[in-house]
């Protein structure tokens, strides 16, 4: 559903991403793991359209993020970090208007987003302005937004942060369940996240992936995967970027 | 060789007419297609304390102009006024009130979307670039329509205008009060344009406003000058861009001159334009 080939983005001089290749099967939920200023937002963004990359390729679900750039967004649900909002509309209404950017109008725009209000536990607070909530309904809204479109895909930065414990647990529920009948990908740098919600995961920094693969080939049995991790990052900043 | 150029001259004007018409449908589409958007920008103002602070100064300030144009009219003697539109437009007070309400009315259009981090959402839609400026251009100059639509309750009192069996008639001159709406509306499409390309531009709502409204100065500033020019070279430049001007000699006169509409229409387009590739200078940052 997702192929990335030697994805490069340079700012500047600073390459932020480089030659950056992986691929997620429709049906997987994959994980995105690295430290803070691995690349990762950087390749969620040139994968939703947000950035154009310097260099490689990228397909979503069919489309090369270049050449149908409007085609393969349709087909995204995104939710970047920090999840942006308009604070003056209430949940409904702006959960109708991303729904109305997304081509889904009208008696189908109600229906969707009331269903995805339910899934993601928001239909007690839908007359709420989003302003007032607390940040894991926030998230929650971000969620539904990224899913009122009823994309393949989602792409989800950094779904948990910020979240106080019940509701990480609950927000890893629902993005297993979701996992079932989307293609996920999921940002993260919290690594048991990755062990909970994952089937496989691609580990960034510094711009380039260490590893790829299901949890079994990244780490043999008996291995922590957060040891493996710190192995991979510290054996990458000894080496040098 | 008049027949000639008359020729040439209309076809010029049947070609940018179908080109015209070809980019009202495309914007049109744009429109439809974004209308969710649209919609969101329109309401969106109804719910801000500018919007409300604009309105009520914009209409107090009009209803005050009203009054004294209302007075000369039916003063004694000779204190006439032969165009009363004319009269109520060229006062220097609206100028700087409209001024300073178009971009009150842009700051917020993009430099906030940038400041909270929704651009990103925006532009990871499935919406074109033309799409979102348009549909938020689009919100503004709705709004703006808005902001003048109780004028028209100054058109019975005013012009004489009556709406009855017969259709609308009036005891003044009907023409000038349609060229007048007109003008209005494409200055201030203009003017939006402008802000809305300058809120594309900077991070600050603040810094958006105050450099529209920099930027509006320089078609205000020559109307102030003009009075003390003679009609030579220095006079025609004046009337070209200084927006009072055009309405002092043409449009509450009765008349649609080409010439600002002209100048309306491609400084508009082209701030339209130089906010689409500002935004999508973005995706290559």
């Amino acid at each position: 559903m997702i192929d990335v080939a030697n994805l490069t983005k340079y700012y500047g001089d600073f390459a932020a991403v480089r030659d950056v290749t992986f691929s997620v099967g429709k049906g997987e939920v994959v994980g995105f793991l690295g430290p803070n200023g691995a690349g990762k937002s950087t390749t969620m963004r040139m994968l939703t359209g947000y950035l154009v990359p310097s260099g490689g390729r990228a397909v979503v679900a069919g489309c090369d993020v270049l050449e149908e750039p409007l085609r393969a967004r349709s087909l995204i649900g995104y939710m970047p970090e920090n999840c942006p909002l308009y604070p003056d509309m209430r949940v409904e209404e702006y959960l109708a208007f991303r729904a109305g950017i997304k081509g889904v109008h009208g008696a189908r725009s109600r229906a969707r987003v009331a269903e995805c209000m339910e899934k993601c536990w928001l239909t007690g607070v839908r007359r709420q302005l989003v302003g007032t909530l607390s940040k894991g309904y926030r998230q929650r809204v971000g969620l539904a937004d990224a899913l009122v479109g009823d994309p393949p895909v989602l792409i989800l930065d950094e779904p948990t942060s910020g979240l106080d414990p019940t509701q990480i647990i609950e927000t890893r529920r629902l993005i297993a369940e979701l996992g079932r009948e989307h293609t996920v990908l999921v940002s993260t740098h919290i690594l048991s996240e990755v062990e909970k919600t994952c089937t496989r995961a691609v580990i960034i920094a510094r711009g380039k992936v260490l590893a790829q693969g299901t949890l079994g080939e990244l780490c043999p049995p008996g291995q922590s995967l957060e040891k493996m991790f710190l192995d991979l990052v510290e054996e990458r900043e000894a080496v040098g970027a | 060789m008049l027949g000639t150029i008359n020729s040439i001259g209309v076809l010029a004007l049947a070609v940018g007419a179908l080109a015209g018409l070809a980019m009202l449908a495309a914007a049109g589409t744009a429109l439809w297609k974004a209308r969710s958007l649209l919609h969101k920008e329109f309401f969106s103002y109804f719910l801000s304390p500018i919007a409300y602070a604009v309105l009520v100064v914009f209409l107090g300030v009009q209803g005050w102009l009203v009054a004294g144009t209302l007075d000369l009219l039916i003063a004694s003697g000779p204190r006439g006024v032969e165009w009363p539109l004319q009269h109520w437009l060229s006062s220097p007070v609206f100028w700087l009130v409209f001024l300073a309400a178009c971009p009150l009315l842009t700051m917020r259009t993009f430099a906030e979307e940038k400041a909270s981090g929704t651009l990103e959402m925006l532009m990871t839609s499935p919406l074109s670039d033309w799409q979102v400026v348009l549909a938020k251009y689009a919100g503004c100059l709705l709004f703006y329509m808005v902001l003048w639509l109780p004028t028209v309750v100054y058109l019975p009192i005013l012009a004489g205008v009556s709406f009855g069996w017969t259709g609308l008639s009036s005891t003044a001159d009907l023409a000038p009060v349609f060229t007048t709406y007109l003008g209005l509306f494409l200055a201030g499409a203009m003017f939006l344009a402008m802000g809305v390309c300058v809120s594309s531009m900077v991070r600050d709502q603040l810094v958006a406003a105050q450099a529209s409204l920099a930027l509006g100065v320089v078609f205000l500033a020559g109307s102030f000058a003009a009075n003390a020019m003679d009609g030579g070279t220095g006079y025609q430049l004046a009337y070209y861009l200084s927006v009072p001007l055009h309405f002092d000699r043409a449009f509450t006169r009765g008349v649609v001159d080409l010439r600002p509409v002209t100048l309306y229409a491609t400084v508009g387009l082209f701030s339209l334009f130089l906010t689409v590739r500002s935004l999508e200078s973005r995706r290559y940052a």
